[in-house]
């Protein structure tokens, strides 16, 4: 299991290069089974880690991932090679999101909501922590920060979310967040500006304590 | 590049920590930054920000879910792979299906035919019976001259392994004295095959039934 672990982790973040791209599109497009499991030890955790930031919680995540990867699978035969695979499955991914974002807000309405959610995170956080040797109060200082951040995060408006996600947690370039979300370079700027802002305005009293 | 404001300035911050400045604008913010506290305080927010957010746990997917995408994955590979053969089956065989359906006909038709063309005559040979024990069996029946009335005459006959009748016994029906007499006429000029035993002739009993039928014409 742990070699597994370090499989996926050293996985994660290594995009395949553009001259082995070709090769694994026309893989992918010839619905080779191998060239979709390496698809998926590849993507699967930047995109869940993308899709998480963009919806709910961890099960409103993993049926948006499954989703996506659904999605990837029937329309790589419509994948024109324009943009780069990379962007086009972080495309699909964030609209995915959107959409489920999007009717998940609706049935919040009927849903019961649980104030545990967080609180079972934070601990989970805490347990992860404490393995580094790290002290109890520190552990659920950085635990309590990084859920500050998050819930500044999802506060934000969804244009925002997006960019600063993709810029700050994902590390795509200015040109692959235009081509994510079919904007101009400009405008990710100026999104990526006005995110951080809000952010910053939201973050205030936590950004005051650690300077 | 010359800045007029400190908000001005503070507009570029964004920018900046992603190196997406101009080398022009890099250097008037550095120069800015030099004697501005509160720019630099400023700036130190937004890095603090980006550190914050760079900082936060990455979601990794759990091995269950993992196995779950697998598993849908190689779901949706192979439903489409057999939706595939099938389109490709249907493609191949519906341009000769209506040709080589009727193709088929004609040759089962014609094979029937043929097959009941050479069906071997049955033989009229009668088969040697291969039961270990047979009854008897009339061979030859006297005419019969005698009415049985509205009931049916019922007789048990004993054959001996010559064929012939040794005696007879009336279960039901009427049994006059006249009709006695026909009844010994008839059974003595009746030839009988005899019962058999292992292929052996022996003796054995036959009932016998004869009712009276009308035939108008």
């Amino acid at each position: 299991m742990d070699i597994v672990r370090l499989m996926d982790v050293a996985l994660d973040r290594t995009a395949p290069t553009v001259s082995d791209e070709a090769a694994l599109v026309a893989e992918l497009k010839a619905g080779s089974e191998e060239a979709f499991a390496y698809l998926l030890a590849v993507y699967q955790n930047p995109l869940f880690n993308l899709i998480s930031h963009m919806v709910a919680d961890y099960a409103e995540a993993s049926d948006v991932l499954q989703n996506v990867l659904l999605k990837i699978l029937r329309g790589i035969r419509q994948f024109n090679e324009r943009s780069s695979l990379k962007t086009w499955i972080y495309r699909i991914a964030v609209h995915e999101a959107s959409n489920h974002r999007r009717s998940w807000r609706r049935r919040l309405f009927h849903e019961p909501f649980s104030m545990d959610d967080e609180a079972l995170q934070i601990s989970a956080q805490t347990a992860i922590y404490r393995n580094n040797g790290e002290t109890p109060y520190s552990v659920y200082e950085q635990a309590e920060c990084q859920a500050e951040v998050k819930r500044a995060l999802a506060s934000l408006a969804e244009p925002y979310r997006a960019v600063v996600v993709l810029r700050e947690i994902e590390g795509l370039s200015y040109e692959e967040i235009a081509e994510v979300l079919g904007v101009a370079d400009g405008t990710v700027k100026s999104r990526l500006r006005r995110g951080r802002e809000s952010l910053k305005r939201k973050l205030t009293a936590r950004l005051s304590r650690s300077i | 590049m010359i800045f007029e404001s400190c908000s001005e300035i503070r507009s570029y911050f964004s920018d900046y920590i992603d190196g997406a400045c101009s080398t022009e604008a890099v250097q008037s913010i550095r120069y800015h930054l030099s004697h501005c506290i509160p720019c630099t305080v400023e700036l130190e927010r937004y890095q603090d920000l980006q550190a914050g957010l760079h900082g936060l746990a990455r979601q990794q997917v759990s091995p269950e879910l993992a196995l779950r995408l697998r598993v849908k994955v190689s779901q949706e590979l192979h439903r489409r792979v057999f939706q595939r053969v099938m389109v490709r089956l249907e493609n191949m065989f519906r341009p000769v299906l209506f040709p080589s359906v009727g193709g088929v006909l004609v040759a089962l038709i014609c094979i029937g035919l043929m097959l009941g063309a050479g069906t071997p005559r049955v033989s009229n040979i009668p088969d040697v019976p291969l039961n270990l024990v047979t009854p008897p069996r009339i061979q030859v029946l006297a005419p019969m001259n005698f009415d049985t009335g509205n009931q049916p005459l019922v007789l048990v006959t004993y054959v001996n392994a010559q064929g012939r009748v040794t005696s007879y016994k009336v279960i039901s029906g009427q049994h006059s004295p006249m009709l006695m007499q026909r009844l010994d006429r008839m059974m003595y000029y009746s030839l009988f095959q005899p019962a058999t035993s292992f292929g052996q002739p022996t003796s054995g009993r036959l009932v016998l039934s004869f009712r009276r039928i009308t035939v108008r014409g």
